[in-house]
């Protein structure tokens, strides 16, 4: 009888203390980010008709009988270490924010078990054709509730979850505008102009050239790949001194986009030659980050070869994306190390525990390469890192560039001795290279390869049929132009 | 006896066949409820009834006021006690005086008032309080709208198939339906084989495996021409078109829409899934009016080597017929009332109901058309839930996925057909001039010399 009493005293206890540090209070005693509660406040899910207040556990803990001791105890362990041996001021909030790091402390069943009915009867077509097509998606990459509804829980008053039909519209202010493109009389660096803008940029003259292309089976961290390596002879071209900013992509936009069309319009134009440009984008392509000199993002593969043929038509010269072997021999310039700067990536890397304990080097990368550990999860301006041996900024990190090549595992298999070469005849997926602002510093090096993922790329635009213009799930993309040299006139 | 303890239904209706004595009847069902067979509940099968249920008086609007929509009207005021038409909507004058006539015949007047005109009345209609169930019988080009319109007045529905013509409607029916579900509203549409005892019986029996596994499965309506009119003095594009529905494709779908998806849903119903594609063809030999084909050949592929093949013609003077044939390996059946082994001989045959004299009619008792509102009215006042809308818009879909891979000659998946944009609509509803073209679509292209 005592033994029953002592039982029911004790499971009484441990309710009352998994109570306790389930109130919003005991979040917030120790999650120190002052932000989370303010923008929670000022978010559906505090701040609404209904004067329902939902709590902290109530969306970053599944639901009771569903795993949430578990979460409870695996968060509160993750989350105790951090409060003791993290400082707050170092931990990269912003990071956290972004949906595929959300979705690592946000639970969808927890989304479900309130929101249980997805047809409320005042839901836009729009939001039915996104809810059907979540209902309908059996494999993966499926969406998740907050891959549409990443701000409902912490308001964020730069995110966009629409059709922005007025993307762009008002970003050059009135300048002088250009009346041709820069006359190019021999192969050296210029400064491109753009035709009927006020938009200019630099090109770099790369010097024709042979070099090691790969990385070598002893390179640290390197992918299989990457190999083997082999010799490439290469023609010169010039290419974009940094990645295409905003300014020049919305140069394209305004004069090929049209307005308000939707994805699957047909395009009624008389003039057969006329370069059709990108439809309106779904929610803000620049996440809110601003335009300007930031590289432009988000764009598709189509989005960035189109541009190319449409500043090769306003300028008169041979504007394309690079090919996979021009990108890593520029990125290299004459270096055979894995950084075009010294260093080893074993001691840039964040990977591995003790690693995450005992902190890396990021003294020497950090001035050349916006990546994970110093870019707060955002593209940056190209003035803030310094150039590699040919004069190019941001070839490595900041964001991912397309390359003209399809992307083959084993692409570098038959490559043995080639001279300008293009890359497999056909595939799926292209090649984009450079790692990002996103990337760890194992993939920021010169050899390191990655490629587009279109299907995933696209998991949130609910568009029937999805962009071919924009990627709504990718927001590290961009690209940068090179220009053949024969065609200087 | 099995053990089937997550069987709730059948052993709370052991229970009660014990408790109320064996009777001749039920003995038969327990002796057959024994074998591990699925019943109508768990089948999802409608209730065969003899007529609605008493309740509350329900009041109904009627949109659409042509022939099957009045026809409609008359069904449910016929389904059982204290059901009312009070309120028509149309775009033509001359046909909601005509349906108005027809009530007054029965002595069942419509008010004035509540007869609206124009290609807003249905609003006008649905924003009427006392209405708790709509009619929606118009041309089906408009139906997802329409059915929108009634959810969020919250009425209860009856829909005429097809329930849309293009995916971007099939979406919008499937979304309204689920909001129709979460709001308790019942919705029961016009694909009266569902409703229909014989179809109901066979498919029971196939379900539980009279005829193996389904290995393929044939549909067919084939016809004389249908009606058409040609265009009178003084009516403008819109106003001949929709008078002349049945022959433009963006009102009607086709006639793979409009009479052919009977056949298409009983296929899905009795193969229990969607097709994954659709490869097929078709053309106009001998139409007169409008943008339509008049006869379609397609192949569903319902995957695993599984296909239906679907035909449909209006053409005078040909061999014609209507139904379905589904092929097992252990048999096969017409769906409608007949089971045969694989060598021919009659497995099973439903047997229909006697005349005076005795002898055997060749048709359910109820027609088909009176027992779907019969159904529509026991779920609103028995509280037993009904919505059809989500599978007859998918029917829907299914054809539209035959009528595309017959007008552009190409492979349609069922993916495809889902996510397309799709919509063949004018921008503006309104009587004047139509800036549209109506070529009858040609596959492929022509032969380069």
């Amino acid at each position: 009888m005592l033994g029953a009493l002592i039982c029911l005293v004790i499971i009484f206890f441990i309710n009352a203390v998994a109570s306790y540090t389930s109130s919003d209070q005991y979040c917030m005693s120790c999650h120190v980010h002052p932000w989370a509660e303010q923008n929670w406040k000022l978010s559906p899910h505090h701040n609404n008709r209904t004067g329902v207040t939902v709590h902290c556990v109530e969306c970053h803990l599944p639901p009771k009988g569903e795993g949430y001791l578990f979460a409870k105890a695996k968060h509160g362990v993750i989350d105790a270490y951090g409060y003791l041996f993290k400082d707050s001021g170092k931990i990269n909030w912003e990071a956290k924010k972004l949906l595929e790091n959300a979705k690592g402390f946000t639970y969808e069943n927890a989304c479900i078990k309130c929101h249980q009915n997805l047809f409320p009867v005042t839901l836009s077509v729009n939001g039915s054709n996104a809810h059907l097509a979540y209902l309908n998606t059996k494999e993966e990459p499926k969406p998740n509730c907050i891959n549409c509804h990443l701000i409902v829980g912490h308001f964020d008053r730069n995110a966009k979850h629409e059709h922005d039909t007025n993307f762009g519209v008002d970003a050059t202010a009135s300048k002088e505008l250009f009346g041709e493109a820069t006359k190019v009389e021999s192969f050296k660096n210029f400064t491109e102009k753009i035709p009927g803008t006020s938009v200019s940029f630099d090109m770099v003259a790369i010097p024709e050239g042979t070099f090691n292309m790969g990385s070598p089976d002893g390179e640290p961290l390197r992918k299989p790949d990457e190999g083997p390596v082999h010799r490439v002879k290469l023609s010169k071209f010039w290419m974009g001194k940094v990645e295409v900013s905003w300014n020049e992509y919305l140069a394209f936009f305004q004069t090929t986009g049209s307005q308000g069309r939707t994805e699957g319009q047909a395009i009624k134009n008389k003039n057969v030659d006329a370069i059709t440009g990108p439809t309106p984008p779904w929610g803000a392509p620049d996440q809110g980050w601003g335009k300007g000199l930031r590289p432009a993002i988000t764009m598709s593969w189509k989005s960035a070869n189109t541009y190319c043929q449409w500043l090769s038509k306003v300028t008169g010269k041979k504007y394309r994306l690079p090919t996979e072997a021009e990108w890593e021999y520029a990125c290299r310039g004459n270096t055979t190390t894995p950084y075009f700067f010294g260093g080893d990536p074993k001691k840039y890397t964040s990977k591995g525990i003790f690693k995450k304990l005992f902190g890396r080097d990021t003294t020497t990368i950090g001035s050349y390469i916006v990546y994970a550990e110093n870019s707060s999860s955002k593209t940056k301006e190209p003035v803030s890192v310094k150039e590699n041996p040919f004069g190019l900024k941001n070839m490595a990190g900041n964001v991912a560039e397309f390359c003209s090549d399809y992307y083959s595992p084993d692409a570098y298999q038959s490559n043995s001795e080639s001279i300008n070469p293009k890359g497999p005849n056909s595939g799926q997926e292209h090649v984009i290279r450079g790692g990002s602002f996103k990337s760890d510093a194992k993939d920021v090096r010169s050899a390191a390869r990655d490629f587009t993922k279109t299907k995933a790329w696209l998991v949130t635009d609910p568009q029937m049929p999805k962009s071919g213009w924009w990627y709504s799930d990718c927001i590290d993309i961009g690209f940068r132009v090179v220009c053949e040299a024969d065609s200087a006139k | 006896m099995e053990k089937e303890s997550k069987n709730f239904n059948r052993r709370k209706f052991l229970g009660t066949g014990v408790l109320a004595g064996v009777g001749l009847a039920s003995a038969g069902l327990i002796l057959s409820s024994c074998k591990k067979e699925l019943n109508n509940e768990a089948l999802g099968l409608p209730p065969i009834l003899r007529g609605a249920p008493k309740g509350r008086k329900l009041r109904a609007g009627l949109v659409g006021v042509g022939n099957r929509g009045t026809g409609a009207a008359i069904n449910f005021i016929s389904a059982g006690p204290d059901l009312e038409i009070i309120a028509l909507a149309d775009v033509f004058q001359d046909k909601i005086d005509s349906c108005r006539e027809r009530f007054a015949g029965f002595q069942l007047p419509i008010p004035a008032e509540n007869c609206f005109v124009g290609f807003d009345a249905y609003k006008k209609l649905m924003a009427i309080p006392e209405i708790d169930v709509v009619i929606l019988a118009t041309p089906p080009q408009f139906r997802p709208e329409h059915f929108l319109e009634a959810v969020v007045n919250k009425k209860h529905c009856f829909i005429e198939k097809p329930v849309c013509v293009d995916p971007v409607g099939a979406r919008l029916m499937i979304a309204t339906a689920k909001k129709a579900e979460a709001l308790g509203l019942c919705v029961v549409t016009g694909t009266q084989r569902r409703h229909q005892e014989d179809y109901i019986e066979t498919y029971k029996r196939v379900a539980n495996g009279a005829i193996g596994k389904l290995t393929s499965a044939k549909a067919f309506w084939n016809q004389e021409h249908v009606w058409f009119r040609t265009r009178e003095e003084g009516w403008s594009d819109m106003e001949y078109m929709i008078r002349n529905w049945n022959n433009f494709c963006w009102l009607c779908g086709d006639h793979i829409l409009d009479t052919h998806v009977h056949n298409i849903d009983v296929i899905n119903w009795f193969m229990g899934k969607y097709p994954e594609k659709a490869i097929g063809y078709g053309g106009r030999a001998r139409r007169v009016t409008g943008d339509q084909y008049d006869f379609f050949s397609i192949d569903f592929d319902y995957g695993n080597g599984v296909s239906s093949h679907s035909m449909c013609r209006q053409i005078d003077s040909c061999a014609n017929s209507t139904g379905e044939i589904v092929n097992g390996t252990e048999g096969y059946t017409n769906c409608i009332n007949t089971i045969w082994n694989l060598d021919g001989s009659v497995k099973w045959q439903f047997e229909y109901p006697k005349d005076e004299n005795g002898n055997p009619m060749n048709q359910v008792k109820i027609p088909p058309y009176v027992q779907e509102h019969m159904h529509l009215v026991y779920a609103i006042r028995t509280g037993k839930y009904v919505n059809e809308a989500e599978r007859t818009a998918l029917s829907t879909l299914t054809a539209i996925m035959g009528r595309t891979a017959a007008y552009t000659g190409q492979i349609i998946t069922w993916d495809a057909i889902m996510k397309s944009d799709m919509d063949l609509g004018p921008t503006k509803l309104e009587f004047g001039p139509v800036d549209m073209i109506f070529e009858t679509p040609i596959p492929g292209t022509p032969v380069k010399v």
